[in-house]
């Protein structure tokens, strides 16, 4: 347990030296931009509008940040050759790449949390204030942000190399959109081998309706039912991945 | 008794670009033990097999034959690794980190207890004269001062047994002399001291056994009372056992 708490504490800390004020900053001009544009609608579709800006911007840079944060994480290490330092201490390398994984969506998550404070902050100018709701929908953005991580790890340590691993993780990314439109035409497909090939990337693809918490916004909440499903599901797909990436990076040599 | 044991080793290095898979032998059947408390030069040219030989023992290779130990424990069990210290030949060291930081961190992997963990770090940062720049960041440190925060962590955990890699490469005469100190202060407390190198006049000086690498081939071993007084002994024996693999011809001034 202190290998991961070293691991992860110079990882957000090498993190948040470098990266994490760029995502606020990013997010600060999103909502200076909403806002501007907003003021010119009437007050009761301002709060709504920036409200799904908001959550949008939050969303997609985290998972901009997420993704390119872990694409190079254990990358840039080996290339450094930092990795032998920490390698020839005690460290079991399923440690290591659990620290350095947790501490990224910590930092990540940092960022979100900055970003959500201004959010809030904004929205609540504009009359609107109903934080535990808005805390499910960023608590679904960092699901699907841990997940979305958890995967470029594993494809950063698969391809070894950030450009393919980045191609193929928006790619993942894209797909996992479209996991039930995928089992829908797998269900019609005439030919085995796309049916197979269908149902096998619905299924390796994350499949991001766990986390669309935005889509009942103006309807109904779900319930904590739905929310733990959602969770269940991050922790799942993203242990699944991590036990992967272990299986990579034992036979790796350095 | 033993504190390293190397058992017919060979490394073979595979690499694959293209489809054409092409072998490089990195070391082979290298069988050697090393006492505890005994200091040991590893001498060779460049591509010779030291690093190769290093990196197996502290589990950043595997080899592809043969049995490597490190204090009576497989080489590649990560436990051991508390009781071991390295320094590579450069400071590969997380720069964002300052030296404090840095040095926490490697305590922390060297599972020091947390309660002794600001102590022993700032006692060692003391003694390799880091004391004051403690709480710059390594990218602000000169590369003499990287190279002593890089010995500092392989001795923070006290280990029994120190491997340095080609410590005295790149630095100025008066570094090479404090090296030089450090190993026969190692050696004064009992410890095994495991070094590679080029320079002969430097493994001359400190060195008990020492062991010439060739082409990934163990070629020759002697003691000190070998080339203890007998100028130019060591260099002679060593011109007489390598040879060149690297393709590169010899000077001639005709």
């Amino acid at each position: 347990m202190q290998t991961i708490s070293a691991v992860f504490a110079y990882t957000f800390k090498e993190h948040i030296r470098h990266k994490a004020w760029l995502s606020a900053a990013l997010f600060g001009l999103v909502l200076l931009g909403g806002a501007i544009i907003v003021s010119a609608l009437g007050a009761d579709e301002r709060a709504r509008l920036l409200l799904d800006l908001g959550l949008a911007a939050i969303e997609a840079i985290s998972l901009v940040s997420v993704v390119f944060l872990t694409v190079s994480l254990i990358l840039v290490e080996i290339e450094s050759r930092a990795i032998y330092l920490i390698l020839t201490h005690p460290v079991r390398r399923s440690d290591y790449l659990l620290g350095r994984f947790l501490g990224t969506v910590a930092a990540v998550a940092v960022g979100m949390a900055v970003m959500a404070a201004m959010h809030l902050g904004l929205l609540t100018l504009y009359g609107w204030w109903e934080p535990l709701r808005y805390l499910a929908a960023l608590a679904c953005v960092l699901g699907k942000t841990a997940v979305m991580g958890a995967l470029s790890l594993l494809l950063s340590l698969a391809l070894t190399s950030e450009a393919a691993a980045m191609a193929f993780a928006v790619f993942l990314w894209m797909l996992g959109h479209f996991s039930s439109e995928m089992r829908f035409l797998a269900d019609r497909s005439g030919s085995a081998f796309l049916k197979t090939a269908l149902v096998a990337f619905s299924h390796a693809a994350p499949d991001f309706a766990h986390f669309n918490y935005r889509d009942f916004w103006h309807q109904a909440a779900p319930g904590a039912e739905w929310l733990m499903w959602a969770g269940v599901y991050a922790l799942a797909y993203s242990a699944a991945c991590l036990a992967l990436s272990v299986q990579l990076f034992d036979q790796k040599e350095f | 008794m033993n504190a390293i044991r190397f058992q017919n080793v060979s490394k073979i290095y595979r690499r694959s670009h293209l489809g054409r898979v092409t072998e490089t032998t990195g070391l082979s059947g290298l069988d050697l033990d090393i006492q505890k408390g005994e200091v040991f030069g590893l001498l060779g040219l460049n591509g010779s097999g030291k690093t190769t030989a290093i990196k197996l023992l502290m589990g950043l290779h595997h080899p592809t034959k043969g049995e490597v130990e490190t204090l009576g424990r497989r080489a590649s069990d990560v436990e051991v690794l508390a009781r071991i210290g390295y320094a590579p030949e450069a400071a590969y060291l997380n720069k964002t980190l300052t030296g404090r930081e840095n040095l926490r961190l490697f305590a922390a992997l060297s599972r020091i207890p947390r309660a002794e963990i600001e102590g022993r770090v700032a006692e060692m940062l003391d003694k390799v004269g880091l004391g004051k720049a403690m709480d710059q960041r390594l990218s602000e440190y000169s590369k003499g001062m990287l190279q002593r925060a890089s010995l500092a962590q392989a001795l923070i955990h006290d280990p029994e047994l120190v491997i340095l890699d080609e410590p005295v490469t790149g630095l100025d005469p008066l570094a090479i002399k404090e090296v030089r100190v450090l190993i026969l202060w190692l050696k004064s407390k009992g410890k095994t001291v495991l070094f590679s190198s080029h320079d002969i006049s430097e493994v001359e000086r400190v060195c008990d056994r020492i062991g010439i690498l060739s082409g990934g081939r163990l070629v020759k071993v002697m003691k000190q009372d070998e080339w203890r007084g007998k100028p130019d002994a060591l260099e002679t024996a060593f011109a007489a056992a390598v040879v060149r693999t690297d393709g590169v011809g010899s000077i001639r001034m005709e």
